[in-house]
């Protein structure tokens, strides 16, 4: 199962191996500090927001419809930007490492 | 007879083709925002669409029951962030393990005392009221004893004919209990974390200490009254949906997402438009107030498949139940847990529930009210353990 990285908004790194789940579901298994996940990963708030970096993207994919909509209004999102709960830690992610933004 | 009903939608026709209904509350014309692209915009736009109107954020009005600002609602940013942040910490709470696991406590002896008398009971009066007001108590953070003054007041605080006389209960009750903060060592509960605040170098006025207080017992009451009462309604209803909440846990989050959508237990709340502006093609004259119709926005055909059906598994579900923006409910973490919750303790303790009978109101009026689902509902809970 793949590892993933999180940096927290103070800079520290947390790294999970053998992850299982959604980017927000790994982050609240393992208390990241940033991901709150309120509405539970059912894309109706944004309090799993990450950023991914420009070599992952491609990889990672682009925003579902439900998803850009709400990032639309989240003034500090880019093309960088995805909510964790639409993002399934696949095999082929292993080594993914995301920023993740203070709430 | 079993009647259920709780999703319904007065406003399917009006949303689709005009995107507004011009309601009047007590006399004053509001335009009615139905449509979530419109609604969500509108609560980005604090300045065009803003809060900072004492009484005037709930529609119609709250100047007889109340004599200052509810905080941190009736703000804007910038403001709003500062007052906000003293007490969101404390809100933040109920996400955390331990306050899941003592709601879980608390919901279960609820249940556990409900099953030992093995009668029928009045679902929103002897549970849901009595379950909202303990675990209030836990988000305060005071003595679970404070219950019981607060289960006293009833149902519906600031509306309902003893609404002013309930008003001045409240208030008498805050301000006991901001005067004995202020006289005490700072402590962690809510009135002593506003009590002992500072706000940009000053504490905060007993006025701003009232309105903090105000939106918590306002803001939490009748809405999880009237989620948790859906809940118990719909499984007497869907007896196999008991069954898949056992056999599926992680159905709970789910379907508590759910619930806030078709229930929408704030159906719509205020802004006042000091410029003006045009939505959905309408236009809204300077210093008018408009509405934003959480409740008609979730059940937005473009956006929710079968809006009228209920999916306790529906994914995506981008309900805005609990606001959307700066202002999105600071009780939302407490309602989650506490609904989440609800569906684990059922389903795992219960074999069915036996529906009785129920009252509802579904009078739409002028105003396409959307009222709560019930207004009183009798079931017997039956326990998966009786002999």
């Amino acid at each position: 199962m793949p590892t993933v990285t999180y940096i927290e908004p103070d800079g520290n790194r947390i790294t999970i191996e053998h992850a299982e789940g959604t980017l927000m579901e790994i982050a609240l298994d393992n208390d990241v500090d940033g991901i709150e996940g309120s509405c539970g990963g059912v894309c109706s708030c944004s309090t799993c927001h990450v950023r991914i970096p420009q070599e992952w993207r491609e990889k990672v994919g682009k925003t579902n419809p439900a998803e850009q909509d709400l990032l639309d209004f989240k003034v500090d999102a880019d093309e960088s930007s995805r909510l964790g709960c639409q993002v399934e830690l696949t095999p082929e992610l292993d080594g993914l490492v995301v920023q993740v933004e203070k709430l | 007879m079993t009647k259920y009903s709780c999703p319904y939608d007065p406003f399917t026709s009006v949303r689709k083709e005009q995107g507004i209904h011009l309601g009047t509350f007590n006399g004053e014309k509001i335009p009615m925002i139905l449509r979530p692209k419109d609604i969500k915009a509108a609560a980005m736009d604090t300045e065009t669409f803003s809060s900072d109107t004492p009484y005037r954020v709930p529609i119609p009005s709250e100047e007889e029951v109340r004599k200052y600002r509810q905080l941190p609602i009736e703000t804007n940013p910038p403001e709003h962030t500062d007052y906000r942040n003293l007490i969101e910490p404390l809100f933040r709470r109920p996400a955390k393990r331990e306050f899941i696991a003592r709601i879980e406590a608390l919901i279960t002896d609820q249940l556990n005392a409900a099953l030992a008398a093995g009668e029928a009971i009045e679902v929103v009066s002897e549970f849901s009221l009595p379950l909202q007001c303990k675990a209030l108590t836990l988000l305060l953070n005071v003595p679970m004893s404070e219950s019981e003054r607060w289960l006293r007041w009833g149902m519906n605080v600031f509306t309902g004919e003893n609404r002013v006389e309930k008003g001045s209960q409240l208030e008498q009750y805050l301000d006991e209990k901001f005067t004995q903060a202020l006289a005490d060592e700072p402590g962690d509960d809510f009135f002593s974390i506003l009590a002992h605040a500072e706000l940009k170098g000053r504490r905060l006025t007993k006025d701003e200490m009232m309105g903090y207080g105000n939106l918590a017992f306002a803001g939490g009451r009748d809405t999880v009254i009237n989620m948790v009462t859906a809940v118990v309604g719909y499984l007497a209803e869907h007896p196999d949906d008991l069954v898949r909440l056992r056999e599926t846990p992680k159905l709970a989050n789910t379907a508590a997402e759910e619930f806030a959508r078709v229930v929408s237990p704030v159906g719509h709340i205020g802004r006042t438009c000091p410029a003006g502006a045009t939505v959905a093609g309408h236009t809204i004259e300077p210093g008018q107030r408009v509405a934003l119709t959480w409740g008609a926005a979730n059940f937005d055909e473009s956006v929710f498949e079968d809006p009228e059906k209920i999916r306790l598994d529906r994914k995506p579900n981008p309900h805005i139940a609990y606001g959307f923006g700066a202002h999105t409910c600071i009780g939302a973490t407490h309602a989650r847990t506490i609904i989440r919750t609800l569906f684990k303790v059922l389903s795992e303790h219960l074999e069915r529930i036996e529906f009785i009978e129920c009252t509802q109101n579904r009078e739409a009026g002028p105003n396409l009210d959307r009222h709560a689902p019930y207004d009183t509902l009798t079931v017997r809970f039956m326990s998966r353990n009786q002999p």
